[in-house]
């Protein structure tokens, strides 16, 4: 839990992914997708899986960086022929179908790529399997950082913000997989919104919690300044700015969720304090878009 | 609980609206034509972006084609349609490049000229499009857009499906759009896909596909909604599944695993035996392994008795992240005038498999249930089945 904020030096931390990759397969994929898959394997080895029912990715820009590669071929090729490679893996799917490949996992596939809240949709999703019948389902949200075709800071109108990328990925159950489990209450995607706070308010309402119940938000914004809104919410309760140690990219409720979940497993925080039960992510990194998590540390679902 | 398809609207290279569009298939007309810039077969929609821009009576912005296209659909698809506070209305769409037909020319823009105008970078984000439709039809809420490539359109109408039936939403507009962006043009090319005349699904001497182009959008509803709306249903969407063919990144596997297991489970989701199926509307994209691929999967499910299958993609060019939401809409419509589609420029059943697609448009034939085969980089296979509505 020794989680420092940024600065300006900070770098991707990066696990050695020849544990997790062979190496033929290595050399040809970005990052996203390595991202990706460390934390799949990752995931499914803490939660004693081969196999799960499902895979689920979020991904705002998917696989930005091939894209761009095949965009610069295009210009250098002068209408010659060119290498496919960068374009049969620029699709926002090549991360969920490089998964699925690896894995051989011939089960539910799918990408939401809905720019800051991918991530909840895919939750959502997952959550819909679950409610299906699926044991399980992996699920993940992953974003790397590419800022020559798509200009983030412009489409955000902060020019502030730390760009960085990252992947956060999970397994959901039906039953508790093990004792460090913890409970995903409810998840909302809420698009092309102009109130907020109510909308907090009615997701809370709706899981018969009042804002005092909550014991931390982890919330996202840009410019780093509306915490207003949330302080009336929820009073003195905690709120914190996992931008600061995330960065910024469109899945980084993914990280927060992750955060989260690590909070309610210790059940205490150096800065939050204890007895940590409940805690809301709530992203309104897009202020027309709003994703909020609810999480506890009850093991048990539903 | 039944999910009833009460709207729909379709934009491609063979009309501007659905009437259109079955109009072409009736009268056997391709809308795929040498496009003299690339000198390569595609199917367009025969609107620049400022006549689609005046048509649908829009401000002068930074539209992407994709935004436009999916309007028009998107609009068509609505109707008279209102928002009103009883009814949960969301928007799931779908693409595979998104805005990025704006950025590739903003981009190779500012790479030759070494012109910078980084801050017009800002479309290459499939959600934006969505929300821009989402916002032309006033829906707030679950704004939603999936990317799985070649089967989006169907995964997005499948999710909508979903969403209604776990009683999150009353009512969705579900669909997909690609436009022809000079990255997938290329992209294919360098794949050494094409067909350089009008693609051949399922012939034996076919040689590849042809891109086009187009969106389309279907209005899903419960019957909460159908009470307060009081529109008509055109058909219902009786069964879908998504599966995984975890062969290859671009291949489909000679077994057509991924396919046929997403066939099956959509049969048993709609609770009906393979012989119910009147009507196939596979993917069918006149590539030699996507047609091989897929007529072992329909053998393997339907045994010997294949019902009457086509592909439209020889009038549309395959769309990419439409195609799965257009052929949709030929499915409705197949249903709603009790019509099989033809599947145009065959003549020789392919040694493999023997099986000849239906090459006229039948009118007059008994549909109760149709099912869409969509196929996708990655893997990706979603079967959707739609139904005859009492």
């Amino acid at each position: 839990m020794n989680v420092s904020e940024l600065n300006p030096a900070s770098e991707l931390i990066e696990p050695d992914y020849s544990e997790f990759i062979p190496a033929m397969d290595r050399r040809r994929m970005s990052k996203v997708i390595k991202m990706a898959i460390a934390c799949s394997i990752d995931c499914l080895k803490q939660a004693g899986l081969d196999q799960p029912d499902g895979i689920i990715v979020g991904t705002s820009m998917g696989c930005c960086v091939h894209t761009k590669n095949f965009l610069d071929k295009i210009i250098g090729a002068n209408d010659g022929p060119l290498s496919p490679t960068s374009f049969i893996v620029s699709t926002h799917n090549t991360i969920a179908g490089q998964i699925s490949l690896l894995l051989k996992n011939h089960g539910y596939n799918i990408t939401h790529t809905q720019n800051s809240l991918s991530f909840e949709q895919a939750l959502m999703d997952g959550i819909l399997c679950i409610q299906n019948g699926y044991s399980n389902v992996l699920i993940g949200g992953a974003d790397e950082e590419e800022d020559t075709i798509y200009n983030m800071k412009a489409r955000l109108n902060d020019e502030t913000i730390h760009l960085t990328h990252g992947a956060s990925f999970f397994i959901l159950s039906g039953k508790a997989a093990s004792p460090a489990s913890v409970n995903l209450i409810d998840v909302g995607s809420f698009g092309l919104i102009n109130n907020p706070s109510k909308i907090i308010m009615r997701f809370l309402d709706s899981n018969n919690l009042s804002s005092e119940e909550i014991d931390l938000v982890l919330y996202a914004n840009t410019e780093h300044k509306k915490t207003d809104e949330l302080k009336m919410i929820f009073g003195q309760k905690k709120i914190f700015d996992y931008q600061k140690i995330s960065g910024t990219y469109y899945t980084n409720s993914a990280f927060a969720m992750n955060y989260g979940i690590d909070i309610l497993r210790l059940r205490s925080h150096p800065v939050f304090g204890n007895s940590i039960g409940k805690v809301l992510v709530c992203n309104n990194l897009i202020p027309e878009n709003l994703g909020l998590i609810l999480i506890d540390n009850k093991n048990q679902l539903g | 609980m039944k999910i009833f398809v009460t709207g729909i609207g379709v934009v491609s290279a063979i009309g501007l609206n659905a009437e259109e569009n079955l109009c072409s298939l009736r009268s056997g007309v391709t809308g795929i034509r040498r496009s003299s810039v690339y000198n390569l077969m595609l199917g367009e929609v025969k609107l620049c972006n400022e006549q689609l821009i005046q048509l649908l009576n829009l401000p002068n912005e930074d539209f992407s084609r994709t935004t436009l296209l999916s309007i028009l659909a998107a609009k068509e698809a609505w109707g008279k349609n209102k928002i009103v506070d009883d009814i949960r209305t969301g928007i799931i769409s779908s693409t595979s490049v998104g805005g990025l037909d704006r950025i590739e020319k903003y981009y190779f823009e500012s790479q030759t000229n070494k012109s910078s105008e980084s801050y017009k970078l800002m479309t290459h984000d499939n959600g934006r499009t969505t929300e821009r439709v989402a916002a032309e039809l006033g829906v707030s809420g679950y704004i939603g857009t999936i990317s799985t490539a070649c089967s989006s359109g169907a995964n997005a109408i499948m999710q909508g499906a979903r969403l209604i039936e776990a009683n999150k939403l009353d009512r969705v507009i579900v669909g997909g759009c690609d436009p022809l962006a000079i990255f997938d043009i290329k992209g294919f090319s360098s794949l050494n896909i094409y067909d350089q005349e009008i693609c051949k699904p399922f012939d034996e001497s076919r040689k590849g596909l042809n891109l086009g182009e187009g969106a389309a959008f279907l209005v899903l509803e419960n019957d909460q909604s159908i009470s307060i709306t009081d529109n008509t249903p055109l058909c219902l969407l009786s069964g879908w599944d998504n599966a995984t063919d975890a062969f290859h990144q671009t291949a489909s596997s000679a077994n057509g695993k991924g396919a046929r297991l997403a066939m099956i489970n959509a049969l048993a989701k709609a609770n009906i035996t393979s012989e119910k199926i009147n009507y196939v509307n596979a993917h069918g994209t006149g590539t030699g392994n996507n047609d091989l691929s897929e007529s072992i999967a329909l053998k393997t499910v339907f045994g010997d008795n294949i019902p009457p299958f086509s592909s439209t993609k020889g009038f549309t060019g395959h769309t990419l992240a439409a195609a799965g939401a257009i052929e949709a809409v030929y499915c409705v419509q197949a249903i709603r005038s009790q019509t099989i589609l033809p599947n145009l420029n065959f003549s020789t059943p392919m040694t493999e498999t023997g099986m000849i697609p239906e090459k006229t448009f039948r009118p007059g034939t008994q549909i109760e249930y149709v099912l869409s085969n969509s196929f996708g980089f990655g893997g990706n296979c979603t079967c959707l089945i739609f139904g005859k509505a009492n």
